[in-house]
């Protein structure tokens, strides 16, 4: 393991998603980076929560080979369970994961330098030149890795490469501050408008995110925040109100509305974490929604028309 | 005779993009009428050019004799076609009873051509003139609405033990009436049972073994016995010059020769000096043809009174073209199409192009517009009329032969936009009304292609994005930048390079000027190199190919990339000797002189296109599944190569291929898991794929048909891949015996690549290919309708283009809709999707490729 030092700083990556479409303007590769501040009920991306290296297990995809079983030094492994690995042994060795044929096993979190990060984002160079995009940062949340993004943005950005950051801004605005001269735009997310709410769906402080994104609309020039509409959690009148209350006094004037799907439950079953399937459906009032923002004065668009 | 290397454009301000116009009521109706159309067989020319020949060839004796030999035919096709290899007597009798029959009972040369061109003469002065409703450019290629000629002449005989069940086949039934089944067992068969390219060309073959390897099917598709085709016709002198001025040129050529050998002609001057006379006759069929059709017009205007303003229009237009030089749009696609339609009197209807009508057209259309004669929505019309007609054309393909080639498609290529001189944009006005056109009438042809160069008009993309997002894979896009230096590479001038068109599905070359014969070879590259595998024997333990060491004296991927490379030039020297053979047979027995009087060069030279006429020729050769034999090669590298970690050696890998992995399913999923593949954008397989690139490319290269020129590779497959796929066993890239191939340049079905922008980086690195290629791409229709779409797209296709990469179509497919069209397909006829590089009806396709397309389009749904 590389000691820390200039271009030895690492950070652990879940993803890095090619031709993403929907996290910005035009082609994009997105860098989805492991480790939240936030614990949402209705997280997407339940893999990135953890900062710690993660066992996916498939359990459609394995033959009951025990490859992994006999790869595994403590002992974590037993392929009678359904799950089949016992995560207070399993020490994240990954030798399993390598053992395994299939892909059935698989590790979560890869543990990348500035250097091979940029490495890998510029094969779709002549992607973003051609359709006007770049590359994402997202999460999890990003700025948790601020030393490293400040080693990637800047060198993206010394490429040609435009570059956006996805955060939820909980976390003082002190650790993105250095990183704002980097950043081409920010989607800043803004799930909820009542304090006490917002404490009980993402054990998280609303004044912190407030505080932040009161710094960040002053310092930096391109700024959007985005609502992903919730159903059943922030879409009901009096909660719509209470986030268009904060956005005013924020001085925030447009939203952008994201829908929300729940895709991320079939990922539950492949992981050793706490959160449920919420099982939400029914249709979101968007048009509502917007009206609801604009008595408030918040002008609110909702563009992306995928599910 | 030859014309000017490059049709100018006279535009030099750029395209106003121009609002969407209204829907022609006339090309709705005409788009129903094509879609309710059942399809048939026509017999029109096999039953005339049979009675106008039986007359003049073979004796009573001869005739007798005929029947007993027809039926013995049909018997040993009807073996053919179930996979039963021919009895090596049967097929040693048959050679020896078409040799001694060739001697006596057909005429020289010089008169087999002047017969062939009275009898196309024959054909089109009796063929019956079939008028559609609301059609304004007329003709026929078939004597149905949608119809397939039959060629008897050709291959068409591969039908004769089908006949009787061809009506009611499961896979694309074709009517049949009773009297053309009755015509075609008591007078067509037993006629051309000895004399058609499908009968002789074995005598002119040395490779005794050949023709069991064709009907093996396994490795190797030999496509010209069904007739030559994939060219395009010197439509532009066509239109600009008429058939006079054609016929004029040959005349003066005549002149020359007799003046130069007034006394004493050598057999070289005789020979150039019939074959001109057999292309005048045939151009002067044409001409009688056409005024056939006015008077035919005239008439029906009389019974016809609420219509007739429109034909008597028509009949002045039919007056005038192809005769003599177009002077509007109008005139231009009449005389087109006319002599299209002739031209499939003769020869087999498969990539039979067009080249690039937005060019040579263009000049017509600016006289229309600047006469005031003519205005958007009128030319929209009249294009949409004349893509209708090509839509009526069905190619005729055997029961076998529907595996590979499903779908229907006679793959005519239309090519748009492109560079002019001086590398300027080519796109034009005329550009944009095709496209605007073809988003009107979506039938499954013909092919739309449009080339593009960093300084194409945004709008000609902009409508390509708006054409591509409804579906159905066209137009198909090609990179002038990387095919112009491939084309260069492989021998024609910068001007030449630069004026390319592409006939058929995605095969660039010089229009006009040319028989590229693009799509006369197939070979499947995994079942090659499942050969260096076995020292040169194939699945069954038969040696089939050059010993090339065991396995086991393999220690590293060049070792196995060498013995690959012997085995395809074996293969490659077989197959081009078979298509020599089957060339020579054309060239002895079926040369096609009004072809020959459509392709520069063969005027100059008095020679026919079947006997090197052309200004340039070349063979095209089909190398099929890439991604495949990428694949297997990087598992190899991983899986049995690897200095730590190997999973197996090479002796157990072929083992368990041997067992499709049965027992070894544990290997299978190491090998399709670990090993990197072609689409995934890892570097080194990248870098892999191209060197095999290269690698086959050069190899094919280094090839000289017979006639001329040389072969050139093409990495395309219609629908090859599949018939090949059924007959491939296991590959070490994890892929089960019988599955299907992957698709062109494309990486393999299943394959988990990085996304569409991994998948094109990786395909750029299949480059300089000289034959075409084709790189499908599914998008889901959110992604491409969405405000963003246009950017998502283009930028997709401008990316992987400034990448190098070739060829690019994009098909926008609704898994939803596919299920539903094979729930109810009645209700769904209408349904187009891009197969390989063209499109189909889904529901005239095989199921296994209904299953591609749909697995297809699941996996664009999943790239969110």
């Amino acid at each position: 393991m590389p000691v820390s030092g200039p271009g030895r700083e690492t950070a652990l990556v879940t993803n890095v998603q090619r031709f993403s479409v929907h996290d910005g303007p035009g082609i994009r590769t997105t860098v989805f980076f492991k480790g939240c501040t936030l614990r949402c009920a209705w997280c997407q991306n339940p893999e990135t929560i953890s900062r710690a290296v993660e066992l996916s297990v498939d359990v459609d995809r394995c033959l009951s080979c025990r490859a992994c079983a006999d790869a595994c030094a403590p002992g974590a492994i037993e392929t009678r369970a359904p799950d089949g690995i016992d995560r207070d042994r399993c020490d994240g060795c990954g030798e399993c994961v390598e053992a395994c044929p299939s892909g059935a096993i698989s590790s979560i979190g890869r543990r990348m330098t500035a250097a091979e990060l940029v490495d890998e984002l510029l094969a779709d160079r002549a992607f973003f030149e051609s359709s006007g995009g770049g590359v994402t940062l997202s999460g999890g949340e990003p700025v948790l890795q601020s030393k490293l993004l400040m080693e990637l943005a800047p060198a993206l950005r010394a490429e040609g490469i435009h570059v956006l950051l996805q955060t939820a801004g909980h976390y003082p605005f002190a650790r993105l501050e250095p990183l704002l001269p980097h950043l081409d735009v920010l989607h800043f997310d803004f799930k909820l408008g009542d304090p006490a709410r917002f404490a009980s769906s993402t054990q998280g402080r609303l004044d912190v995110v407030e505080d932040t994104l009161r710094h960040t609309l002053r310092a930096h020039a391109d700024v959007r925040v985005r609502i992903p509409l919730l159903p059943g959690q922030n879409t009901g009148p009096s909660v719509v109100a209470a986030i268009g209350a904060r956005l005013r006094n924020l001085g925030v004037e447009r939203v952008e509305l994201l829908p929300y799907n729940g895709l991320w439950e079939s990922k539950l079953s492949r992981l050793d974490t706490a959160q449920k399937p919420l099982g939400w459906s029914g249709t979101v009032d968007v048009e509502r929604i917007r009206r609801d923002l604009a008595e408030d004065g918040v002008l609110a668009t909702h563009s992306v028309v995928h599910p | 005779m030859s014309g000017p290397a490059m049709t100018p454009v006279r535009s030099t301000e750029r395209i106003t993009p121009s609002p969407t116009l209204v829907p022609s009521a006339r090309l709705g109706r005409l788009r129903a009428a094509v879609l309710a159309a059942p399809y048939g067989i026509c017999t029109t020319k096999a039953e005339r050019l049979t009675e106008f020949l039986a007359a003049r060839w073979g004796s009573g004796l001869t005739r007798a004799l005929g029947h007993l030999h027809g039926r013995a035919f049909a018997a040993g096709l009807a073996d053919q076609a179930a996979g039963r290899p021919l009895a090596r007597w049967k097929s040693r009798l048959a050679t020896a009873i078409v040799s001694a029959s060739r001697s006596h009972e057909l005429p020289n040369a010089e008169a087999i051509e002047q017969d062939l061109a009275e009898g196309l003469a024959h054909v089109l002065r009796n063929a019956p003139l079939r008028l559609y409703p609301d059609e304004l450019i007329v003709g026929n290629a078939s004597s149905r609405r949608v119809g397939a000629p039959l060629h008897p002449d050709y291959g068409g005989l591969l039908l004769a033990g089908e006949l009787d069940t061809i009506s009611t086949r499961p896979q694309n039934p074709l009517h049949l009436d009773e009297s053309q089944r009755r015509a075609l067992h008591e007078r067509i068969v037993p006629f051309w049972a000895r004399r058609s390219v499908l009968s002789t060309w074995s005598v002119y073959s040395d490779d005794p073994s050949l023709a069991d390897e064709l009907i093996d099917g396994r490795a190797l598709v030999l496509t010209q016995i069904a007739g030559i085709s994939h060219l395009t016709p010197d439509y532009p002198s066509v239109v600009r010059l008429g058939l006079r001025g054609l016929l004029a040129q040959i005349e003066a050529r005549r002149e020359a020769i007799d003046a130069a050998s007034a006394t004493h002609p050598s057999a070289a001057q005789r020979r150039q000096r019939s074959f001109l006379v057999a292309a005048s006759t045939s151009l002067d069929a044409v001409v009688e043809h056409a005024h056939r059709w006015v008077a035919h017009l005239r008439d029906r205007a009389r019974l016809e009174p609420t219509r007739a303003d429109e034909l008597l229009e028509a009949a002045a237009v039919l007056d005038r073209v192809p005769e003599h030089p177009a002077r509007t749009l109008r005139e231009g696609l009449q005389a087109v199409w006319l002599v299209h339609a002739t031209i499939h009197a003769e020869s087999f209807q498969h990539g039979v192009s067009f080249g690039r009508m937005d060019q040579y057209l263009f000049p017509l259309l600016e006289a229309d517009f600047a006469a005031g004669r003519l205005d958007r929505a009128g030319a929209v019309e009249l294009i949409g009329c004349f893509l209708v007609k090509a839509a009526e054309l069905l190619p005729l393909f055997f029961d076998r032969a529907t595996e590979y080639f499903s779908g229907l498609s006679s793959a005519s290529g239309i090519t748009l936009g492109g560079v002019a001189e001086y590398g300027r944009d080519a796109s034009n006005e005329l550009s944009l009304l095709f496209l605007e056109a073809y988003d009107q009438v979506r039938l499954r042809q013909p092919n739309l292609h449009v080339r593009l160069h960093p300084r194409t008009d945004p709008a000609l993309k902009a409508l390509a994005h708006r054409v591509i997002s409804g579906g159905g894979g066209m137009p198909a896009l090609f990179n002038d930048d990387a095919i112009r230096p491939a084309l260069e590479a492989s021998g024609l001038s910068v001007e030449e390079a630069a004026d390319y068109a592409i006939v058929g599905c995605a095969e660039w070359g010089a229009p006009y000027r040319s028989f590229p014969a693009a799509g006369a070879i197939f070979l499947n590259l995994p079942a090659l190199f499942l050969r260096a595998l076995r020292d040169g024997r194939d699945e069954e333990g038969r040696t089939v190919g050059p010993r090339t060491g065991s396995a086991a004296s393999f220690r590293d991927l060049d070792a196995i990339l060498r013995a690959f490379v012997e085995q395809l030039r074996h293969l490659l020297r077989r197959a081009v000797r078979g298509n020599d053979a089957i060339e020579l047979a054309h060239a002895e027995h079926r040369p096609t002189p009004l072809l020959s009087a459509l392709v520069r060069g063969c005027v100059d030279k008095g020679r026919d296109v079947t006997r090197g006429g052309a200004q340039i020729n070349t063979v095209g050769v089909q190398c099929v599944g890439l991604a495949d034999l990428v694949d297997s090669l990087a598992a190899l590298e991983h899986a049995v190569f690897a200095v730590d970690n190997a999973a197996c050696t090479i002796e157990e890998l072929i083992e368990a291929l041997d067992r499709d992995f049965e027992g070894h399913e544990i290997l299978r999923a190491r090998l399709r898991s670990k090993s990197p593949r072609h689409g995934a954008g890892d570097a080194s397989v990248d870098a892999l794929t191209a060197r095999v690139t290269r690698c086959i490319v050069d190899e094919v290269s280094r090839f000289r048909p017979a006639r001329g020129g040389r072969c050139v590779a093409g990495l395309w497959c219609m629908t090859t891949h599949q018939g090949f796929g059924a007959r491939t066993g296991a590959l070490p890239s994890g892929r089960h015996a019988g599955a299907p191939l992957a698709n062109g340049a494309a990486p393999a079905a299943g394959s988990r690549v990085e996304g569409p922008t991994g998948a094109l980086a990786s395909c750029a690195a299949v480059t300089g290919v000289p034959n075409g290629l084709v790189v499908n791409q599914s998008l889901a229709p959110s992604m491409v309708r969405a405000a963003s779409g246009q950017r998502t797209l283009l930028g997709l296709v401008d990316g992987y283009f400034a990448m190098g990469g070739m060829q690019l179509q994009i098909d926008v497919l609704d898994p939803a809709v596919l299920r539903a069209a094979r729930e109810r397909p009645e209700a769904h006829r209408d349904l187009v999707v891009r197969i390989s590089g063209y499109s189909a009806y889904f529901c005239d396709l095989t199921p296994a490729m209904q299953d591609e397309i749909i697995t297809r389009a699941e996996s664009a749904a999943g790239c969110r």
